[in-house]
């Protein structure tokens, strides 16, 4: 099954976004983001601390509905399924 | 009632919301955080639309890093207080409007006194512990804030009405991290701009307000979207306030 995966601002700048990926069945949310933000470590750290959780300000979306970052090792994601990952954007 | 200069110099608005319209933003107090990169557009629109109290509020000097960006600051001004080159600038722009500037941190022990009477509020910041703090003002004043933010080529915008909408907290829990942050002038350009259109919007009590969604725009790309944001029903900041379905818009 695909999933797309979107990262936002910052996030985009390290892993690029619109992220078409195959997941095996029963896939996580936080794992599959995990993978996908391996490619640059620079990426990685953007987003997961040195424990691998997600840094506390990361914003989490399926499907246009907010995931909180605890429930997100539990959510599987399903075919078909569009997550966003940003950062607030602080700058003024 | 409006001079002949105002009636010539509203002309062009007019013929869109008529002098009714142009009463109502002539009437209205804007409270403006920041006049840095966001601040510098917000505050030049809402002076020449018209708004008759423009209260703006920046604590920093003009340093010449920051004039690729805050087009109210010269090149001349370097040294000066931003609140004194903003005066001089929006009182230039439009001398039928009452411009106060204020030089001072907002913290929380002056930040209700500072807002007074305003009716809203615009996050012109570049810090989220001050965001949060102009997110409770508003919450308990009942009065809207017009939320923007950038880096880079990125930018974020969305009308806060507290009791209708998700505030900042709903929206963005926990501040990220702080940084000197990289910017190109045109991106609060945007941001700023997609601002005031959205308190001219409010005032006149007319359009659709940017309610209940994040716009993001992604310059590299040249695109916009958005994303529907709810209210958190465990928000630290404005989970006791009742959800009304009061139309977002200033009371006649």
């Amino acid at each position: 099954m695909t999933v797309k995966i979107r990262f936002f601002a910052r996030f985009r700048e390290l892993l690029g976004t619109d992220i078409v990926t195959e997941v095996a069945p029963g896939a996580m949310f936080s794992s599959l983001i995990t993978t996908t933000a391996r490619k640059n470590p620079a990426g990685y750290a953007a987003i997961f601390d040195e424990k691998g959780d997600f840094h506390e300000f990361v914003i989490l979306m399926k499907n246009g509905k907010r995931i909180e970052l605890t429930d997100a090792a539990k959510t599987p994601v399903v075919d078909g399924d569009e997550i966003a990952v940003f950062p607030p954007v602080a700058g003024g | 009632m409006f001079s002949q200069r105002e009636l010539e110099r509203y002309k062009r608005q007019t013929m869109l919301f008529g002098e009714e319209g142009q009463e109502r933003l002539k009437k209205a107090h804007i409270f403006i955080a920041g006049a840095g990169g966001l601040g510098s557009p917000i505050s030049i629109y809402l002076a020449v639309a018209g708004v008759g109290t423009i209260t703006i509020v920046d604590m920093d000097v003009v340093d010449q890093t920051n004039l690729n960006r805050q087009i109210l600051h010269f090149d001349r001004d370097i040294g000066k207080k931003k609140t004194a080159s903003a005066e001089e600038k929006l009182q230039a722009l439009n001398p039928d409007i009452t411009v106060n500037a204020i030089d001072v941190k907002i913290e929380e022990s002056n930040a209700v006194k500072l807002i007074g009477k305003a009716d809203g509020i615009v996050d012109a910041m570049d810090n989220y512990p001050t965001r949060y703090l102009l997110n409770d003002v508003a919450i308990a004043k009942k009065i809207p804030l017009f939320h923007g933010g950038i880096r880079g080529f990125y930018g974020q915008a969305t009308t806060i009405i507290p009791g209708t909408t998700p505030c900042l907290k709903c929206i963005f829990p926990k501040a990220p991290p702080k940084e000197v942050f990289p910017v190109v002038g045109v991106t609060p350009g945007i941001i700023g701009t997609i601002q005031a259109n959205e308190v001219i919007k409010y005032l006149l009590g007319s359009g659709e307000l940017l309610t209940n969604r994040l716009f993001i725009w992604d310059g590299m790309q040249a695109h916009a979207e958005e994303l529907c944001v709810e209210r958190n029903p465990a928000c630290e900041a404005c989970s006791n306030m009742t959800t009304t379905k009061t139309p977002a818009r200033k009371k006649k």
